[in-house]
């Protein structure tokens, strides 16, 4: 099936190509339905105004975008000239090669690397190897983790800002003690966190995790995910559900944000995206309560997960050239800045800094400091099945079928069956 | 006679154009919509690709007996399938038995008994989604104006009740199709050998046993066989419900086969665990068919 609906599409392609004979330069830009790709759209409709350049825009659902790049790259069609692409992709598409390296374009073009205006965690992403090799993308949505708590809440009780995990640990116990009425009254919860498996469990994770000292690779590439760091941290993780609404361990971005809006519970891990809506009357019941902060310590430094959307050429783009002028316009300060007036947080520290955009987004400063300490999930092309796997086992955990112990132990064989399996 | 077996083959000739003809399209798209993918799945189940080119390999059929993962989506799908099959044919048949009287506002039941089976499964994944959230759905709400204590009652979150919820909602979705296609059957049975039945002195259970189930068995076969298809290759309620969690308590073998094709670009893997499925399936209908296929139909195909 699949392949004959591609064949058909490749005939279409050919067929238009042939017979659209036009003088006139043309991209084909790959983009994710929603507020990041509609930013770039937007975009590329300025881009074509201003020069000659006609540039189609083919939009896809989050879920269906990464099937639909790698079709592509994999069957080597050059149907799309640009791709957006999420930072845990990425070491998929540059470890088959599929990507342009962008480093003699940019030279062609005067410029020995991308503008050091970038934040370094952002860049050190587009590099594969990571932060060391050549680039082969550029950065366009800064999103990394924040801490999000009830300022008021915390005034309320005389609490301490969030610093360290066992500070939230206390903090939830004291406010959803305070905070509950009766068996089945109104209740606020201490927490809410997402625990559903997969990249929900492992998202929410990963912070307390790396705050633990956990580590998911040993230096020679083996899975230590049973560490007992890793096994402490889980435990953590379970004991903090405690003060989480029932029914975590199948929740999803959009429980958490619910429970938030709604006032129901007093802290979370979360995106940035989520921030604008605390301050929207019609879905908020908090608005000017919510603050929002970088992420806690424990042993080690507090470290945010990044979730950077990145722009790339394939390998097999006709236009490579032509591409390339459009991604850095795109990625220009000037055009950031536009994507972050509709709602993207950016990838130049210079804008974290604009007056303008500041009285937009208070929490901009924040962001920036999080967004410079945080951490990529692991850089392994094996990511999606190695996230699917632990995630599972996470959410087992949480749901209190497997004991931590086991939990962690299930996973790491698991994921050292899927790494032998890519050998 | 050699001219006139020419004059027959050209004949023949023709005449077998013309029908070769017309069957000529409905063949066609048979081929490349059906036949072609399926040996296509095949080749890629047998596949496993390396540096230098594809090579044949058995090992994706290999992998499935160690991959802890597929056995155990292949044992949920089976729970879920005999669970929600006893539960829709029993349901069904008692609905059927008991609108096959006259009883006033026969009409109204039947027409309201058929909603849950009009409205798409992705609809009705979303509604008992939310339905069935714990905190701020409507099935706890209700229960918390009766006093009940729902803290427990996290639903499609708590690994106890996840596969009970999603069972429950192909049940309700489902239980009208049984329904509908038993009371038809029931409705075609003839008046004469219930009539017999009397005459002979037979209690009503000994009529339901031995003439009512009998006659019914084309259509039990019917409800049997569509309902199971449809079982082991759920997807779509359980997608939305619980996207097979919490953990991997409701993953069924659709789920996984999506995820490893999709999501890890496993292609070979997922089409080898596919056939596997394929086959399973025509076994259990096979077996469906072999045992409530009723004796006279079989006599006269033969």
């Amino acid at each position: 099936m699949r392949l004959t609906t591609l064949l058909i599409l490749v005939l279409l392609v050919s067929l238009s190509c042939i017979t659209s004979q036009t003088p006139r330069k043309q991209l084909t830009l790959a983009v994710v339905s929603g507020v990041e790709g509609d930013s770039l759209k937007q975009a590329a409709r300025d881009y074509e105004s201003q020069t000659q350049t006609h540039i189609d825009v083919v939009e896809f659902p989050y879920t269906n975008l990464f099937e639909k790049e790698l079709i592509d790259l994999k069957a080597r069609t050059g149907a799309y000239d640009l791709i957006m692409l999420d930072d845990p992709w990425f070491p998929r598409f540059a470890s088959e090669q599929f990507l342009t390296d962008l480093s003699p374009l940019l030279q062609k073009r005067g410029q020995s690397g991308p503008d050091p205006d970038f934040v370094g965690a952002s860049l050190a992403l587009c590099r594969y190897p990571y932060q060391t090799g050549p680039f082969y993308a550029l950065p366009y949505v800064g999103n990394s983790q924040l801490f999000f708590y009830r300022k008021d809440l915390f005034e309320k009780y005389s609490l301490n800002a969030p610093a360290t995990w066992n500070d939230v640990l206390a903090a939830a116990k004291t406010i959803q003690e305070k905070e509950t009425a009766g068996a089945n009254g109104a209740k606020t919860y201490g927490y809410v966190m997402r625990a559903a498996q997969g990249n929900a469990a492992v998202a929410d994770f990963m912070p307390i995790f790396w705050a633990f000292a956990g580590e998911m690779f040993d230096a020679s590439g083996k899975p230590t995910v049973n560490s007992p760091e890793g096994i402490a941290a889980l435990q953590f993780m379970i004991e903090l559900g405690k003060y989480s609404p029932p029914g975590y361990a199948s929740f999803n971005a959009d429980d958490v944000g619910a429970h938030l809006l709604q006032g129901t519970a007093a802290m979370s891990i979360n995106w940035p995206a989520w921030i604008s809506a605390f301050d929207n009357p019609s879905k908020s019941k908090v608005i000017g309560k919510m603050e929002f902060t970088t992420l806690p310590r424990a042993q080690k430094p507090g470290q945010a997960e990044i979730g950077n959307w990145l722009i790339a050429i394939p390998r097999d783009s006709h236009n490579a050239e032509l591409a390339m002028d459009f991604l850095l316009w795109a990625t220009s300060a000037e055009q950031m800045k536009r994507s972050a007036e509709r709602g993207n947080p950016p990838t130049r520290k210079s804008l974290f800094q604009d007056a303008q955009l500041l009285a937009k987004y208070p929490a901009y400063p924040a962001q920036l400091r999080s967004l410079e300490s945080s951490r990529p999930r692991p850089r392994t092309p094996q990511w999606n099945e190695i996230e699917n796997a632990f995630g599972i086992f996470l959410s087992k955990a949480n749901s209190g079928v497997l004991s931590p112990a086991e939990a962690m132990n299930q996973a790491n064989a698991e994921i050292e069956k899927i790494l032998q399996r890519a050998k | 006679m050699p001219k006139s077996r020419r004059f027959f083959n050209a004949q023949n000739k023709r005449e077998l154009l013309l029908p070769l003809l017309f069957i000529a399209p409905a063949l066609a798209v048979l081929l490349s919509l059906s036949i072609y993918p399926l040996i296509y799945s095949i080749t890629i189940g047998l596949q496993q690709e390396a540096a230098s080119g594809a090579r044949w390999t058995l090992e994706n059929f290999a992998r499935m007996a160690t991959d802890g993962f597929f056995l155990t989506a292949m044992a949920h799908t089976f729970v879920y399938a005999i669970a929600a099959l006893s539960c829709e044919f029993l349901l069904g048949l008692g609905l059927a038995l008991l609108l096959n009287k006259q009883i006033r506002g026969r009409g109204l039941f039947r027409a309201s008994l058929l909603v849950p089976m009009m409205l798409p499964t992705v609809v009705v994944g979303v509604v008992w989604r939310l339905m069935l959230n714990p905190n701020f759905g409507a099935v706890n709400g209700t229960l918390k104006q009766f006093g009940i204590n729902t803290e427990s009652l996290t639903w499609t979150a708590s690994p106890r009740l996840a596969m009970l919820s999603v069972i429950a909602v192909d049940v309700w979705q489902w239980t009208p199709f049984a329904f509908l296609v038993l009371l038809a059957g029931l409705q075609a049975i003839p008046q004469e050998p219930y009539e017999a039945a009397l005459i002979d002195g037979s209690s009503r259970w000994q009529t339901f046993v031995h003439v009512t189930l009998p006659l019914l068995k084309p259509s039990i076969l019917i409800v049997l066989l569509l309902r199971t298809m449809d079982l082991l290759r759920v997807f779509d309620q359980i997608f939305i419900l619980t996207e097979g969690g919490p953990g991997f308590a409701t993953e069924t073998i659709s789920l996984y086969i999506y995820r490893t094709a999709f999501r890890f670009f496993d292609f070979g893997y997922a089409a080898a665990m596919s056939f596997v499925l394929l086959a399973l399936t025509n076994v259990i209908s096979a077996l469906y068919i072999r045992f409530l296929q009723p004796q006279q139909a079989t006599e006269v195909t033969k």
